[in-house]
């Protein structure tokens, strides 16, 4: 499904390249659950952001669904997010303006999804994940916990293929933490959606198929799972 | 404190540069409107100010009071001045004055003409300068220079245009007409501008040969009455004399109208609309209030902006408020903090808007053709003026703003956690909506008056001006016998295809009217326009009969032509019910041959009134001349070649009927004008101020922009949101303001009787012209907003 050649990224500084990521090579087939681990600052978001398509590799190709997507142009990369792929983040980054129907309601609109297709879709994601009663609270009222689950409905509405995480448990405390890891396992053992996310936490990582070890930009390790 | 709140200012100001930027730009160019509409104004009320006794000093005027209108003259008959003398015990001091028109001539030493030209010539009573005491004497004094015959007083202006330096025209002698020599007795000083009447050659009263006149009926708006009250005495005070002098003086002669005199206080002169004066420079007041409200506005728009990008940009300095405030900063030292900016912003706006206003003057004074000198610091005043408009702006745009601020609650400030859009209608959108209301009604207003200078230009008079000049003719005997040889001449020279002798155009506010006797009986109603003319005059100005024929040529009146309007006032339905009806009208008794067709005879601000045009040899002053568009301008250059070959004393004097039909306008074109300037100002004032907002907006709403983004959103439907609140409020502004557009546009349009009629299109177009405006400018912003990297906006908070 995500094919990374030779990915490449840095930034020029006065003529001095940091780099972020080196390199880096490796592919991610249809249903996988991959957990990108690594200290702070060895490039784990700019991995993610390059295969969300929120950032330009400096070189290498980047093919997604077998198309080379290295650099797109808006309109498709907008077709293929309102199609393909889902985002979550550790701020949960929900529009504060909006109520919780609102928020997952708002990729349907940019589908342009039908009114009483998009109710049914909505009222199964708030069925599915106990959050009926919050459907008219505002992010602000809710815990974290509940944000976020806010947040993975509305990745999740738009019925992606991908979803693409980035410290989702980031800002939850652990018991919070655990609910949302053992969503995502079911989704992807369930629904089969293909998962990447960017993790800090050995025990997050655990719930996945894969464990892609970044340092200083480089994959040092391609470790498979063991359930 | 007030120091380090300065220097504080000063950085916060050079960090928002942008948004800074916007606020003294708005706020200089609304300055320098607000200043530029004060000078003029103070310029009008400054009109025949500072006499020492303005309280006491008043001008005669007369009324009439017909049946079915009033009548008022500036002037009063001849013999007022010399009676009011001796009866109304009140006046300390009564000076007539008359303005006429004459020729002067200068000679040189050895008595070779060498200087010729028309002015107005003021014949004046001594006693006139008893009540304009102010007015100074560089050489001579009233008593002196003014009780004899056949002597003059000229202002150094006029002395150094005649001789060349004030101490040589003592002495001297200069001609008016062709034969009265006058000895120049004395020098005043010049008069301002500002003055209802610029005096410049002046003429002792015993000299005017209509001295002796004693015909009460008579009355010409030139010939004036100033007085001087006795100290202490209010015009109130004497009413009741003036009252019983009218009482003794009209109903002798019985004169109709119920001719009455009045006082009109010195400093309503020139803003009179009903009475003239001899600068021919008054001005409505409306119109002066109509400007002051116009620079309020463009004031009031320009703090808006202030105060909406300010409370727009707090949240931002909440860190700040909130620190200061832990740290045991009173409110109240806030509030002045953030007024000190305010002050800070206002000061520097006022320097620029010092400069703007000196750029814009030359326009402006090119505006009023040169007649109008203006400069920044003439008067101390205006220092006051600015004073005040700085401390106005300072407290209307500040106040808000630093009451806003510093209410923060220091917890929630530091971390930065302040949100201003706590739902409902929220004080910025309303002032949006404000501003944008004024913009609309200055576009709608703007766009009414230009169609309605247009339909003045486009509307058919009735007749055909185009391509007549007038031109002036002596009226002495001897040149009334070349008159048939002048006009063989003229139309002999090619290009010119016909010729009438007359008294002026068929537009004209020449008015000579009078009462008159229809078919025996003598009317009541109203006055008689009587035009004098050949019967020429109906082809040079294509004038249509619908009834009978134009009379027959003739020297004397042997009968007349009456337009429709007369039939209608009369109530004469078939127009061939006239033909053969007699009029007497200002001493002539003449059977009516035709009736013409209406034409308007006045500006189209003015009904038309009830006319007869006659002829008469002995009462023309100008000749209309025909000519082929194409051949103007040679033919005019024959046509003055042979009028001066005609009369050789004479001085040429030419003009189209076109322009001077034009010139009638000249207020309105200069109020149009300005409405285009202010207009145009206004709207970019408040477009900088909406690009500042969306600027803003765009900013706060980066992160859901981002998100939006990642959800699927494309560009143009980020642009559609972001200017969605911005349109709506543009959109509500239109409505608020069309009904007060509507107000001020029809109250315009009700100073012309002839006027387009308000239909819908102009509010229409300007609601087309300020939302395609808005949508360009937010758009720009959204845009750049929307296209902008997504990923800045998602890292962590």
């Amino acid at each position: 499904m995500i094919q990374l050649t030779n990915i490449e990224k840095y930034y020029a500084n006065k003529g001095v390249k940091n780099y972020v990521l080196r390199l880096v090579t490796t592919t991610i087939k249809q249903g996988e659950f991959v957990s990108i681990m690594g200290p702070s600052g060895a490039g784990k978001s700019t991995l993610l952001n390059i295969i969300g398509m929120l950032e330009e590799p400096t070189y290498g190709t980047y093919e997604f669904l077998g198309e080379d997507v290295t650099s797109l142009n808006e309109r498709k990369r907008i077709e293929l997010y309102r199609n393909h792929i889902g985002f979550v983040f550790q701020a949960y980054h929900l529009i504060d303006e909006m109520t919780v129907y609102e928020n997952i309601e708002a990729p349907l609109l940019y589908k342009k999804i039908g009114s009483s297709e998009r109710a049914s879709r909505i009222a199964d994601l708030l069925d599915r994940f106990n959050i009926v009663a919050k459907k008219d609270l505002f992010p602000n009222q809710l815990s974290g916990g509940q944000q976020q689950l806010v947040g993975i409905a509305r990745a999740l509405a738009a019925q992606p293929s991908i979803i693409l995480a980035d410290e989702p448990t980031g800002n939850l405390q652990s018991a919070q933490a655990e609910e949302i890891m053992t969503l995502f396992k079911k989704l992807n053992q369930e629904d089969g959606i293909t998962i990447i996310q960017v993790t800090h936490s050995e025990k997050n990582a655990q719930y996945g198929n894969r464990i892609l070890h970044i340092a200083d930009g480089v994959v040092k390790e391609d470790l498979a799972v063991l359930s | 404190m007030f120091k380090l709140n300065l220097k504080i200012a000063w950085r916060n100001l050079w960090k928002n540069k942008g948004y800074t930027f916007i606020n003294v730009l708005g706020l200089s160019i609304g300055m320098a409107s607000c200043i530029l509409i004060f000078i003029f104004i103070r310029y009008q009320m400054s009109f025949d100010e500072g006499f020492k006794n303005e309280n006491r000093i008043f001008r005669v005027v007369t009324n009439w009071k017909y049946n079915s209108y009033e009548d008022f003259s500036a002037g009063v008959p001849i013999p007022f001045s010399a009676a009011a003398r001796n009866e109304i015990a009140g006046f300390e001091k009564v000076g007539t004055i008359l303005k006429r028109g004459g020729v002067i001539s200068v000679k040189d030493a050895a008595g070779k003409e060498k200087l010729k030209s028309r002015e107005a010539v003021y014949y004046t009573q001594p006693d006139f300068f008893d009540v304009f005491s102010d007015i100074k004497w560089i050489y001579s004094a009233p008593e002196l220079a003014l009780s004899k015959p056949n002597s003059a007083v000229l202002s150094e202006k006029y002395a150094i245009k005649f001789f060349g330096s004030v101490k040589s025209a003592i002495g001297k002698t200069i001609t008016v007409g062709d034969k009265t020599n006058l000895l120049v007795a004395g020098i005043i000083e010049d008069q301002p501008q500002n003055s209802s009447f610029p005096l410049g050659v002046i003429i002792s009263y015993e000299t005017y040969a209509g001295r002796f006149n004693e015909n009460w009926d008579s009355v010409n708006s030139s010939t004036s009455s100033y007085v001087l009250l006795k100290d202490g005495l209010t015009a109130k005070d004497v009413q009741a004399s003036l009252t019983r002098f009218n009482q003794k003086y009209y109903p002798i002669q019985k004169i109709t109208g119920n001719q009455t005199n009045k006082l009109q206080p010195l400093r309503d002169i020139h803003f009179s609309e009903k009475y003239d004066n001899f600068a021919d420079s008054s001005i409505n007041k409306s119109e002066l209030y109509g400007l002051a409200v116009i620079g309020l506005f463009l004031i009031i728009t320009a703090c808006i902006n202030f105060i909406n990008l300010t409370t727009a940009q707090s949240v931002n300095r909440s860190k700040e408020v909130g620190v200061r405030k832990v740290m045991g900063s009173k409110r109240k030292q806030l509030v002045s903090q953030f007024l000190t900016e305010t002050f800070a912003v206002s000061l520097v706006a006022l320097l620029i808007a010092c400069v703007i206003t000196e750029l814009a003057i030359p326009p402006m004074q090119n505006l009023f053709k040169g007649r109008i000198e203006f400069s920044l610091f003439a008067h101390p005043v205006i220092f006051i003026f600015m004073a005040i408009l700085v401390a106005f702006v300072s407290f209307l745009a500040g106040f808000y703003p630093a009451i806003i601020i510093s209410k923060f609650n220091p917890a929630l400030a530091i971390k930065n956690k302040i949100s201003l859009n706590n739902g409902g209608l929220s004080l910025r959108k309303i002032l949006v909506v404000v501003q944008f209301s004024i913009t609309v009604i200055l576009i709608i207003g703007t766009l009414v008056i230009i169609r309605q200078m247009q339909y003045v230009q486009e509307k058919s008079l009735g007749f055909n001006p185009n391509a007549v000049a007038m031109v002036g003719i002596p009226t002495d005997s001897l040149s009334k016998i070349k008159y048939n040889t002048f006009k063989e001449r003229i139309l002999r020279i090619p290009g010119v295809k016909e010729m009438s002798f007359c008294q002026s155009a068929p537009l004209s506010s020449n008015i000579n009217s009078s009462d008159f006797t229809y078919n025996g009986i003598k009317n009541e109603d109203f006055e008689l326009r009587n035009m004098r003319a050949d019967e020429n005059f109906f082809k040079v100005f294509d004038l249509k009969l619908i009834a009978g024929k134009i009379f027959r040529k003739s020297d004397t009146a042997n009968a007349c032509v009456v337009n429709e309007t007369f039939l209608k006032k009369m109530h004469i339905l078939n127009p061939q019910d006239a033909i053969g009806k007699v009029i007497r009208a200002s001493g002539n008794t003449v059977p009516i041959s035709g009736v013409v067709k209406d034409f308007n005879d006045q500006s189209l601000k003015e009904r038309i009134s009830g006319l007869a045009i006659f002829p008469g040899n002995d009462q023309y002053w100008n000749v209309a001349i025909k000519m082929d568009a194409e051949k103007l301008v040679s033919s005019m250059k024959e046509i003055e070649a042979v009028w001066k070959e005609s009369f050789p004393n004479g001085i040429f004097d030419s003009g189209f009927v076109n322009e001077s039909i034009n010139s009638y306008y000249e207020s309105e074109q200069i109020m149009g004008t300005l409405f285009k300037v202010f207009a145009g100002v206004i709207i970019f004032i408040s477009f900088i101020g909406l690009f500042g907002l969306i600027s803003f907006v765009a900013t706060q709403r980066t992160k859901e922009v981002a998100i939006r983004k990642v959800l699927g959103a494309s560009t143009i439907e980020l642009v559609k949101m972001l200017n969605g609140s911005f349109l709506i409020m543009v959109f509500i502004a239109n409505l608020a303001a069309w009904p007060l557009a509507y107000l001020f546009v029809s109250k315009w349009l009700s100073g012309f009787v002839y006027r387009v009629d308000i239909s819908v299109w102009p509010f229409a177009l300007a609601m087309v012209i300020s939302m395609a405006i808005t949508l360009i400018t937010v758009s720009i912003r959204s845009y750049k907003a929307a296209v902008a990297n997504t990923i800045n906006a998602l890292k962590y908070e």
